[in-house]
């Protein structure tokens, strides 16, 4: 374990020099990355890189790094730069709001990469200060094609803050979710059924998408709450006094309660390829899917969690993490690069910057290094990964720079 | 000896038959029920010991003229079925024995198939396809897939079409012949569901045209 970590730190220190470097190769590679879209054409994956491992996290490197740039519309120009040349990763699909009270939000840091897969259908969604001193992160894992996942990430949050507000002050925090996702996938049904044209390749081809969806893992940070709903087979852990606490559970077809669910509806787990609903898809809910329903459902599973002063952080990751790295192990990642959160090198402008939208370099360390290692162990599949830091010191931390 | 193949082929639907419930689906029994005589027999199969078949049949609310021209492109499947990609032809001129590349969308358990066009009738409406290779489960593959009026549309009413479709295939190592007909029949209800509704909406639009060009 220890040796884990302290491998992950050197290779997180490897890098580094090669930054200025790949950066040419970024840009083509971005460059050539929408003409993929466009010709729809067929890339094959290239494993050759397995037997050398330098290569190996070059490559990988590689792929992190084009991805390393920030796309979310709402974040401004000159914040982005300042971002990237801090290494603070912001990445397609992620969207951070601009937070509205800076000292109340939590820092965070987020990474979303297309690693091995063809296309990456994974989104992000960072929402701090999201409603009356709540903070909103979302991990949304795609099939079959990414508008769902894009959907969520636009929307859920309104939707859950218009629950919120018709709750009032009778926030019963289960049904509030539980309604906020019901509405979510009527929306994404609604519109595969509408007129209205999606960004993504499959409007192109067939009007009705009902084989298209996600998995969505949503933490709401509350002053002295941890709200975490769940839907799919993404994952949110929460890291306290050294220990990894899951407060969410995969919806995996073969879970003894959701199998007998899914029987109980006439429907059938059928291992192909691993356990699938009727052989098809490999999780029990998920927003989306019509085609699956009423077996594969959209109903969170939702978990109320006291803050203590002994939280340290909180991840949320799409299983392109998960099915590399355990929970241990992340949490000891993230807990290596907490304890060795440096001050910013420059003082003043950058410092407060850094502040301003909440991403935290720490935070951004660890969520690039997690990401690197579900890379490393060859993941084969988009890794989205999401890094808050809970500590209630941070204030104190943050002025004594 | 054509007699004893055949006899042979019945033979082995008898015991297909007998070996699942009495509610399990032949291939044979359901076609001959709603398929006409003409087309019948393309859905025969011969069907090994370690193959299942299976059929599945949707009503479309659009003429066999409508529904044909998609579902003859076999150069263009994503047309109607969801879990299409993307599709390129990589042999042969669009006649029998073209072979085309699919790439599955994602989440599914398979990525790629090569598919061989082994039927093209447009005078029966009749079209087949084999699976010759690519990375998924459903080993020696293959289809029919047939188009005829329904029975109200042949006595003169609405404009209305049967397709049915059915298939063969080798039951993977370590599944049933139940999980095989599951799994395939999913797959293929929810392309001819999807099939209706593509060709009910070019009929909705080639309707919408007619009724613009009337009102100009």
């Amino acid at each position: 374990m220890a040796g884990i970590c302290c491998g992950v730190v050197g290779e997180g220190d490897t890098p580094a020099p090669l930054e200025p470097t790949t950066r040419p190769s970024r840009r083509r590679s971005l460059d050539i990355l929408p003409l993929k879209y466009i010709a729809d054409m067929a890339v094959p994956p290239s494993d050759g890189s397995r037997k050398r491992p330098k290569l190996d996290l070059r490559d990988r490197d590689n792929v992190v790094q084009n991805c390393d740039e920030s796309t979310g519309h709402k974040v401004v120009k000159k914040e982005a730069k300042v971002e990237i040349h801090d290494n603070i990763s912001e990445t397609k699909n992620v969207t951070v709001a601009d937070a509205s009270e800076v000292e109340d939000s939590p820092k965070f840091g987020v990474t979303s990469v297309c690693g091995r897969r063809r296309d990456m259908e994974d989104s992000v969604s960072v929402r701090p200060s999201f409603t009356q001193g709540f903070h909103y992160f979302g991990v949304f894992d795609g099939h079959g094609c990414s508008h769902v996942a894009t959907m969520c990430k636009e929307r859920l949050h309104e939707i859950v803050n218009e629950e919120i507000d018709s709750a009032r002050e009778n926030l019963e925090w289960k049904l509030t979710m539980e309604n906020g996702f019901a509405r979510m996938d009527d929306e994404v049904n609604r519109r595969s059924q509408s007129n209205q044209t999606f960004t993504c390749r499959c409007e192109l081809q067939t009007p009705h998408c009902d084989a298209v969806g996600s998995t969505a893992v949503v933490a709401i940070v509350t002053p002295d709450k941890l709200v975490v709903s769940n839907c799919g087979d993404s994952r949110a852990v929460l890291c306290r006094k050294g220990v990894a606490i899951p407060l969410s559970s995969d919806h995996k077809p073969d879970r003894p309660d959701e199998l007998l669910r899914v029987q109980s509806k006439g429907g059938r787990v059928i291992y192909w390829d691993g356990p699938r609903v009727l052989g098809v898809l490999a999780m029990s809910r998920a927003i989306g899917d019509n085609y699956l329903k009423p077996y594969v459902i959209s109903e969170p599973e939702v978990t109320v969690t006291e803050r203590t002063e002994e939280d340290e952080c909180l991840i949320l990751a799409s299983d392109g993490l998960w099915d590399v790295v355990s929970n241990e192990t992340a949490c000891g990642v993230v807990r290596m690069c907490l304890k060795a959160q440096k001050p910013p090198s420059p003082p003043g402008s950058p410092g407060s910057d850094v502040a301003a939208d909440g991403s935290d370099r720490a935070c951004s360390d660890a969520s690039i290094l997690l990401t690197k290692l579900a890379l490393a162990r060859h993941s084969s599949d988009n890794v989205s990964v999401v890094v808050v830091d809970l500590r209630r010191d941070q204030r104190q931390s943050s002025n004594s720079n | 000896m054509l007699q004893n193949s055949s006899m042979s082929s019945l033979l082995l639907h008898r015991i297909n038959g007998g070996g699942g419930a009495t509610t399990a689906t032949n291939c044979h029994d359901t076609v001959f029920m709603t398929v006409p005589d003409g087309v019948a027999r393309y859905h025969t199969h011969a069907v090994a010991p370690n193959q299942c078949c299976s059929s599945v049949a949707q009503e479309i609310g659009a003429s066999v003229a409508t529904v044909w021209s998609v579902l003859r492109r076999f150069d263009n499947p994503q047309a109607y079925k969801h879990f299409v990609k993307s599709c390129h032809v990589i042999g042969g001129d669009g006649d029998v024995g073209t072979l085309r590349e699919v790439h599955v969308i994602s989440g599914l358990p398979a990525a790629r198939s090569t598919e061989r066009l082994e039927i093209l009738d447009d005078e029966r409406h009749v079209i087949s396809f084999s699976v010759v290779g690519g990375d998924h489960r459903l080993a020696n593959y293959r289809s029919v897939t047939t188009l005829h009026p329904t029975a109200s549309s042949a006595s003169g009413g609405c404009s209305g079409t049967v397709v049915v479709e059915s298939y063969v295939v080798d039951v993977p190592p370590g599944n049933t012949r139940e999980d095989t007909r599951v799994f395939v029949d999913t797959i293929v209800k929810c392309n001819l569901q999807s099939l209706a509704q593509t060709a009910e909406n070019l009929t909705l639009r080639k309707n919408n045209n007619n009724d613009y060009k009337c009102c100009s």
